[in-house]
């Protein structure tokens, strides 16, 4: 949110698990990021499924700095 | 309900004076009595009990007795009120002849809703339920300035949270109802009411009693002929500038000697801002959106002040626009920013029109004419000449107009190296700087220093742009 | 205590603040990378940079100190200085 106050669109990434912590705080801060929820867990997965975890959630990515047409 | 309504106190000797009256009253008249106090007083006439203050706090009362009347037995549109015993003014709305033995005059008493602390209690029972507009709820431990500066609420300086207290005591300060519209606001034309117009104007720091005159700006903002839209959309620098003539500048304290074009004045300041932030927060328009302005100038964050009309030789502003000098008026002018002019010796009216002349000459640019109207605002050192000299306003902007005649060989594109101009077809002709009447006089400032100000217009002035308008203040 | 403020707009938009809007295109933009630092985030987003290099896009990268705490202000202000647009990951 600071660095949309600074004049710098974007969002955040996060997985599953912080949807209801992301819905909360939008509410309470009267602001609602653009994001992308990608799957849980994070921590224990290897670097290929990091980077397929990336590959797949790319298209909604880039939707969080361009504005597409869907 | 009733075409008249009076409201009464028994703690209140005029209240009791009158007492007598009321039978005759209910008798003649289409009348409701209400009692601040005691429901028995007065006796011997149906009285509604009003302890509760609810009638006398939407009704704004002040002192009792008051007797207001209505359009008709809706009690709905209040058309006027008379507060205390005028025995002139009483029969006058009533149509009755008051014959019995009472003096011709008594003032009255405060109303109870002005006891000490009373009205925010009253603001908080009776004012916000039924106002019309989203609420925001501000957590814990948010910050509600920053909170107003995140919604983007502001002009870029702090914002007074406009909380439900403050918008109903700042709804005291005028009798209109909150849901009155008075107009759609450009860019995007959204209707705005009185109580937009009062949540901005909490924003803005104003005091309630500001409210009539803030109205009226708006009012005047909305009018076809000051093309606020355009005004808005333009790249050029101007934005709308507030003065206000009559008795109600100095009731509220305006500014309108030392430094009245600049800071320190409450009223002067916090009535321009409001008019920015109904026109940034309902109409829509702001910086990089609408707004369009390459630079625009410092008075887009508020740009008002007061003339000075006392002990001038001169009309105000506004009875020169036809207005009488006991009513007070708000003008908006599209406005650049200020031009100072310099003459501390000038003697003559002559030699000191020649200098505003020689400035007026470069208003927007030199070879730019007919385009920019101009407001000369005349400080009371610099009227001092023409007073003695015995110049109407009228003869000064006749020798103005007369001095600012140029050749149109001057002006063409191409003259004096450069491109800017008017089309060769004026060479030979002369040119007004000015459209007929695009030359205004306000006269304000401080006592000491030889110095008048030129603020020039919006390039596009007149039928084709934007015209001053002036608009009567109510209540 | 709440405070509750009351709407001095013609409430033609959605409550609360809205996200700014985003650029029509990235051509000739710079897209901040911000590693918020929870582990394996690195990785995520590296492969994000791939990506957005291989479409031509311009990037850089940043990280937060440590993800118990909010970016400080320094790092905001070089983010905001330095590009147009934003992706924080991962946030878990």
């Amino acid at each position: 949110m600071d660095l949309d106050r600074r004049g710098i669109p974007g969002g955040f990434i996060a997985s599953a698990e912080f949807v209801e912590a992301a819905a909360s705080q939008a509410r309470s801060l009267g602001f609602d990021p653009s994001k992308v929820f990608v799957g849980h867990p994070i921590q224990d997965r290897s670097n290929a499924e990091m980077e397929k975890l990336a590959e797949d959630a790319f298209q909604e990515v880039l939707a969080l700095v361009v504005e597409t047409d869907a | 309900m009733s075409q008249y309504v009076l409201v009464v106190k028994e703690d209140c000797e005029t209240c009791r004076l009158l007492a007598s009256l009321t039978k005759r009253l209910i008798d003649e008249l289409d009348i409701t009595i209400y009692s601040q106090d005691n429901p028995e007083f007065p006796a011997g006439v149906p009285v509604i009990d009003d302890t509760e203050l609810e009638y006398s706090f939407n009704h704004r009362l002040e002192t009792v007795p008051t007797l207001l009347k209505f359009e008709n037995e809706s009690g709905l549109t209040e058309l006027e009120r008379t507060e205390g015993w005028d025995r002139n003014e009483w029969q006058r709305l009533t149509g009755l002849n008051f014959l019995e033995d009472l003096p011709a005059f008594r003032p009255g008493c405060g109303s109870k809703t002005l006891d000490p602390g009373m009205l925010d209690q009253l603001a908080v029972k009776f004012g916000s339920a039924d106002l019309e507009a989203r609420r925001l709820a501000i957590e814990d431990g948010e910050d509600e300035i920053e909170a107003c500066y995140d919604r983007g609420w502001s002009d870029g300086l702090p914002l007074v949270p406009p909380t439900e207290l403050r918008v109903v005591k700042m709804l005291q300060g005028t009798r209109r109802a909150p849901s009155e519209i008075i107009g759609n606001v450009p860019p995007d034309y959204a209707p705005c009411s009185v109580l937009k117009v009062a949540v901005n104007a909490v924003m803005a720091g104003c005091k309630p009693e500001y409210m009539p005159v803030v109205l009226a700006a708006v009012e005047a903002a909305l009018l076809d002929e000051f093309c606020m839209h355009g005004l808005l959309a333009t790249t050029y620098f101007s934005g709308p500038m507030v003065v206000v003539n009559g008795p109600i500048s100095r009731a509220i304290g305006m500014n309108s000697k030392g430094n009245a074009l600049g800071q320190g004045n409450r009223a002067n300041a916090t009535i321009g801002r409001a008019l920015q932030l109904v026109i940034r927060n309902v109409g829509g328009g702001k910086p990089q959106g609408v707004d369009r302005a390459a630079l625009g100038n410092p008075g887009k964050y508020t740009f008002c002040f007061a003339e000075d009309e006392t002990n001038s030789c001169w009309d105000s502003y506004s009875v020169e626009k036809g207005f009488d000098s006991q009513d007070s008026a708000v003008t908006l002018f599209a406005a650049d920013g200020v031009q100072g002019i310099v003459d501390q010796k000038s003697r003559t009216p002559e030699s000191l029109c020649r200098s505003f002349a020689a400035g007026l000459r470069v208003a927007s640019h030199p070879k730019m004419v007919m385009a920019a109207d101009a407001f000369l605002v005349i400080t009371p050192e610099h009227e001092r000449v023409f007073r003695d000299a015995e110049w109407s306003k009228t003869r000064v902007k006749a020798e103005l107009e007369s001095l600012l005649q140029i050749d149109g060989a001057e002006l063409v594109m191409g003259a004096g190296g450069i491109a800017e101009g008017l089309p060769d077809k004026f060479a030979d002709k002369v040119v007004p700087k000015f459209r007929a009447g695009g030359l205004n006089i306000v006269r304000a400032g401080g006592g000491a220093g030889m110095f008048s100000a030129i603020i020039a217009g919006w390039g596009a002035s007149g039928s084709m742009g934007s015209v001053p308008v002036t608009v009567k203040v109510g209540h | 205590m709440t405070m509750v403020l009351m709407d001095p707009t013609a409430e033609l938009n959605p409550d609360g603040r809205m996200p700014l809007p985003k650029p029509k295109s990235l051509n000739g933009l710079t897209v901040g990378l911000l590693n918020i630092s929870k582990p394996r985030g690195d990785i995520f987003l590296d492969r994000i940079d791939d990506l957005l290099g291989q479409k031509g896009i311009q990037t850089k990268r940043y990280s937060k100190p440590t993800f118990t705490r909010i970016a400080p202000t320094e790092l905001k202000q070089q983010i905001a200085t330095e590009c147009d647009v934003v992706i924080e990951a991962l946030a878990d």
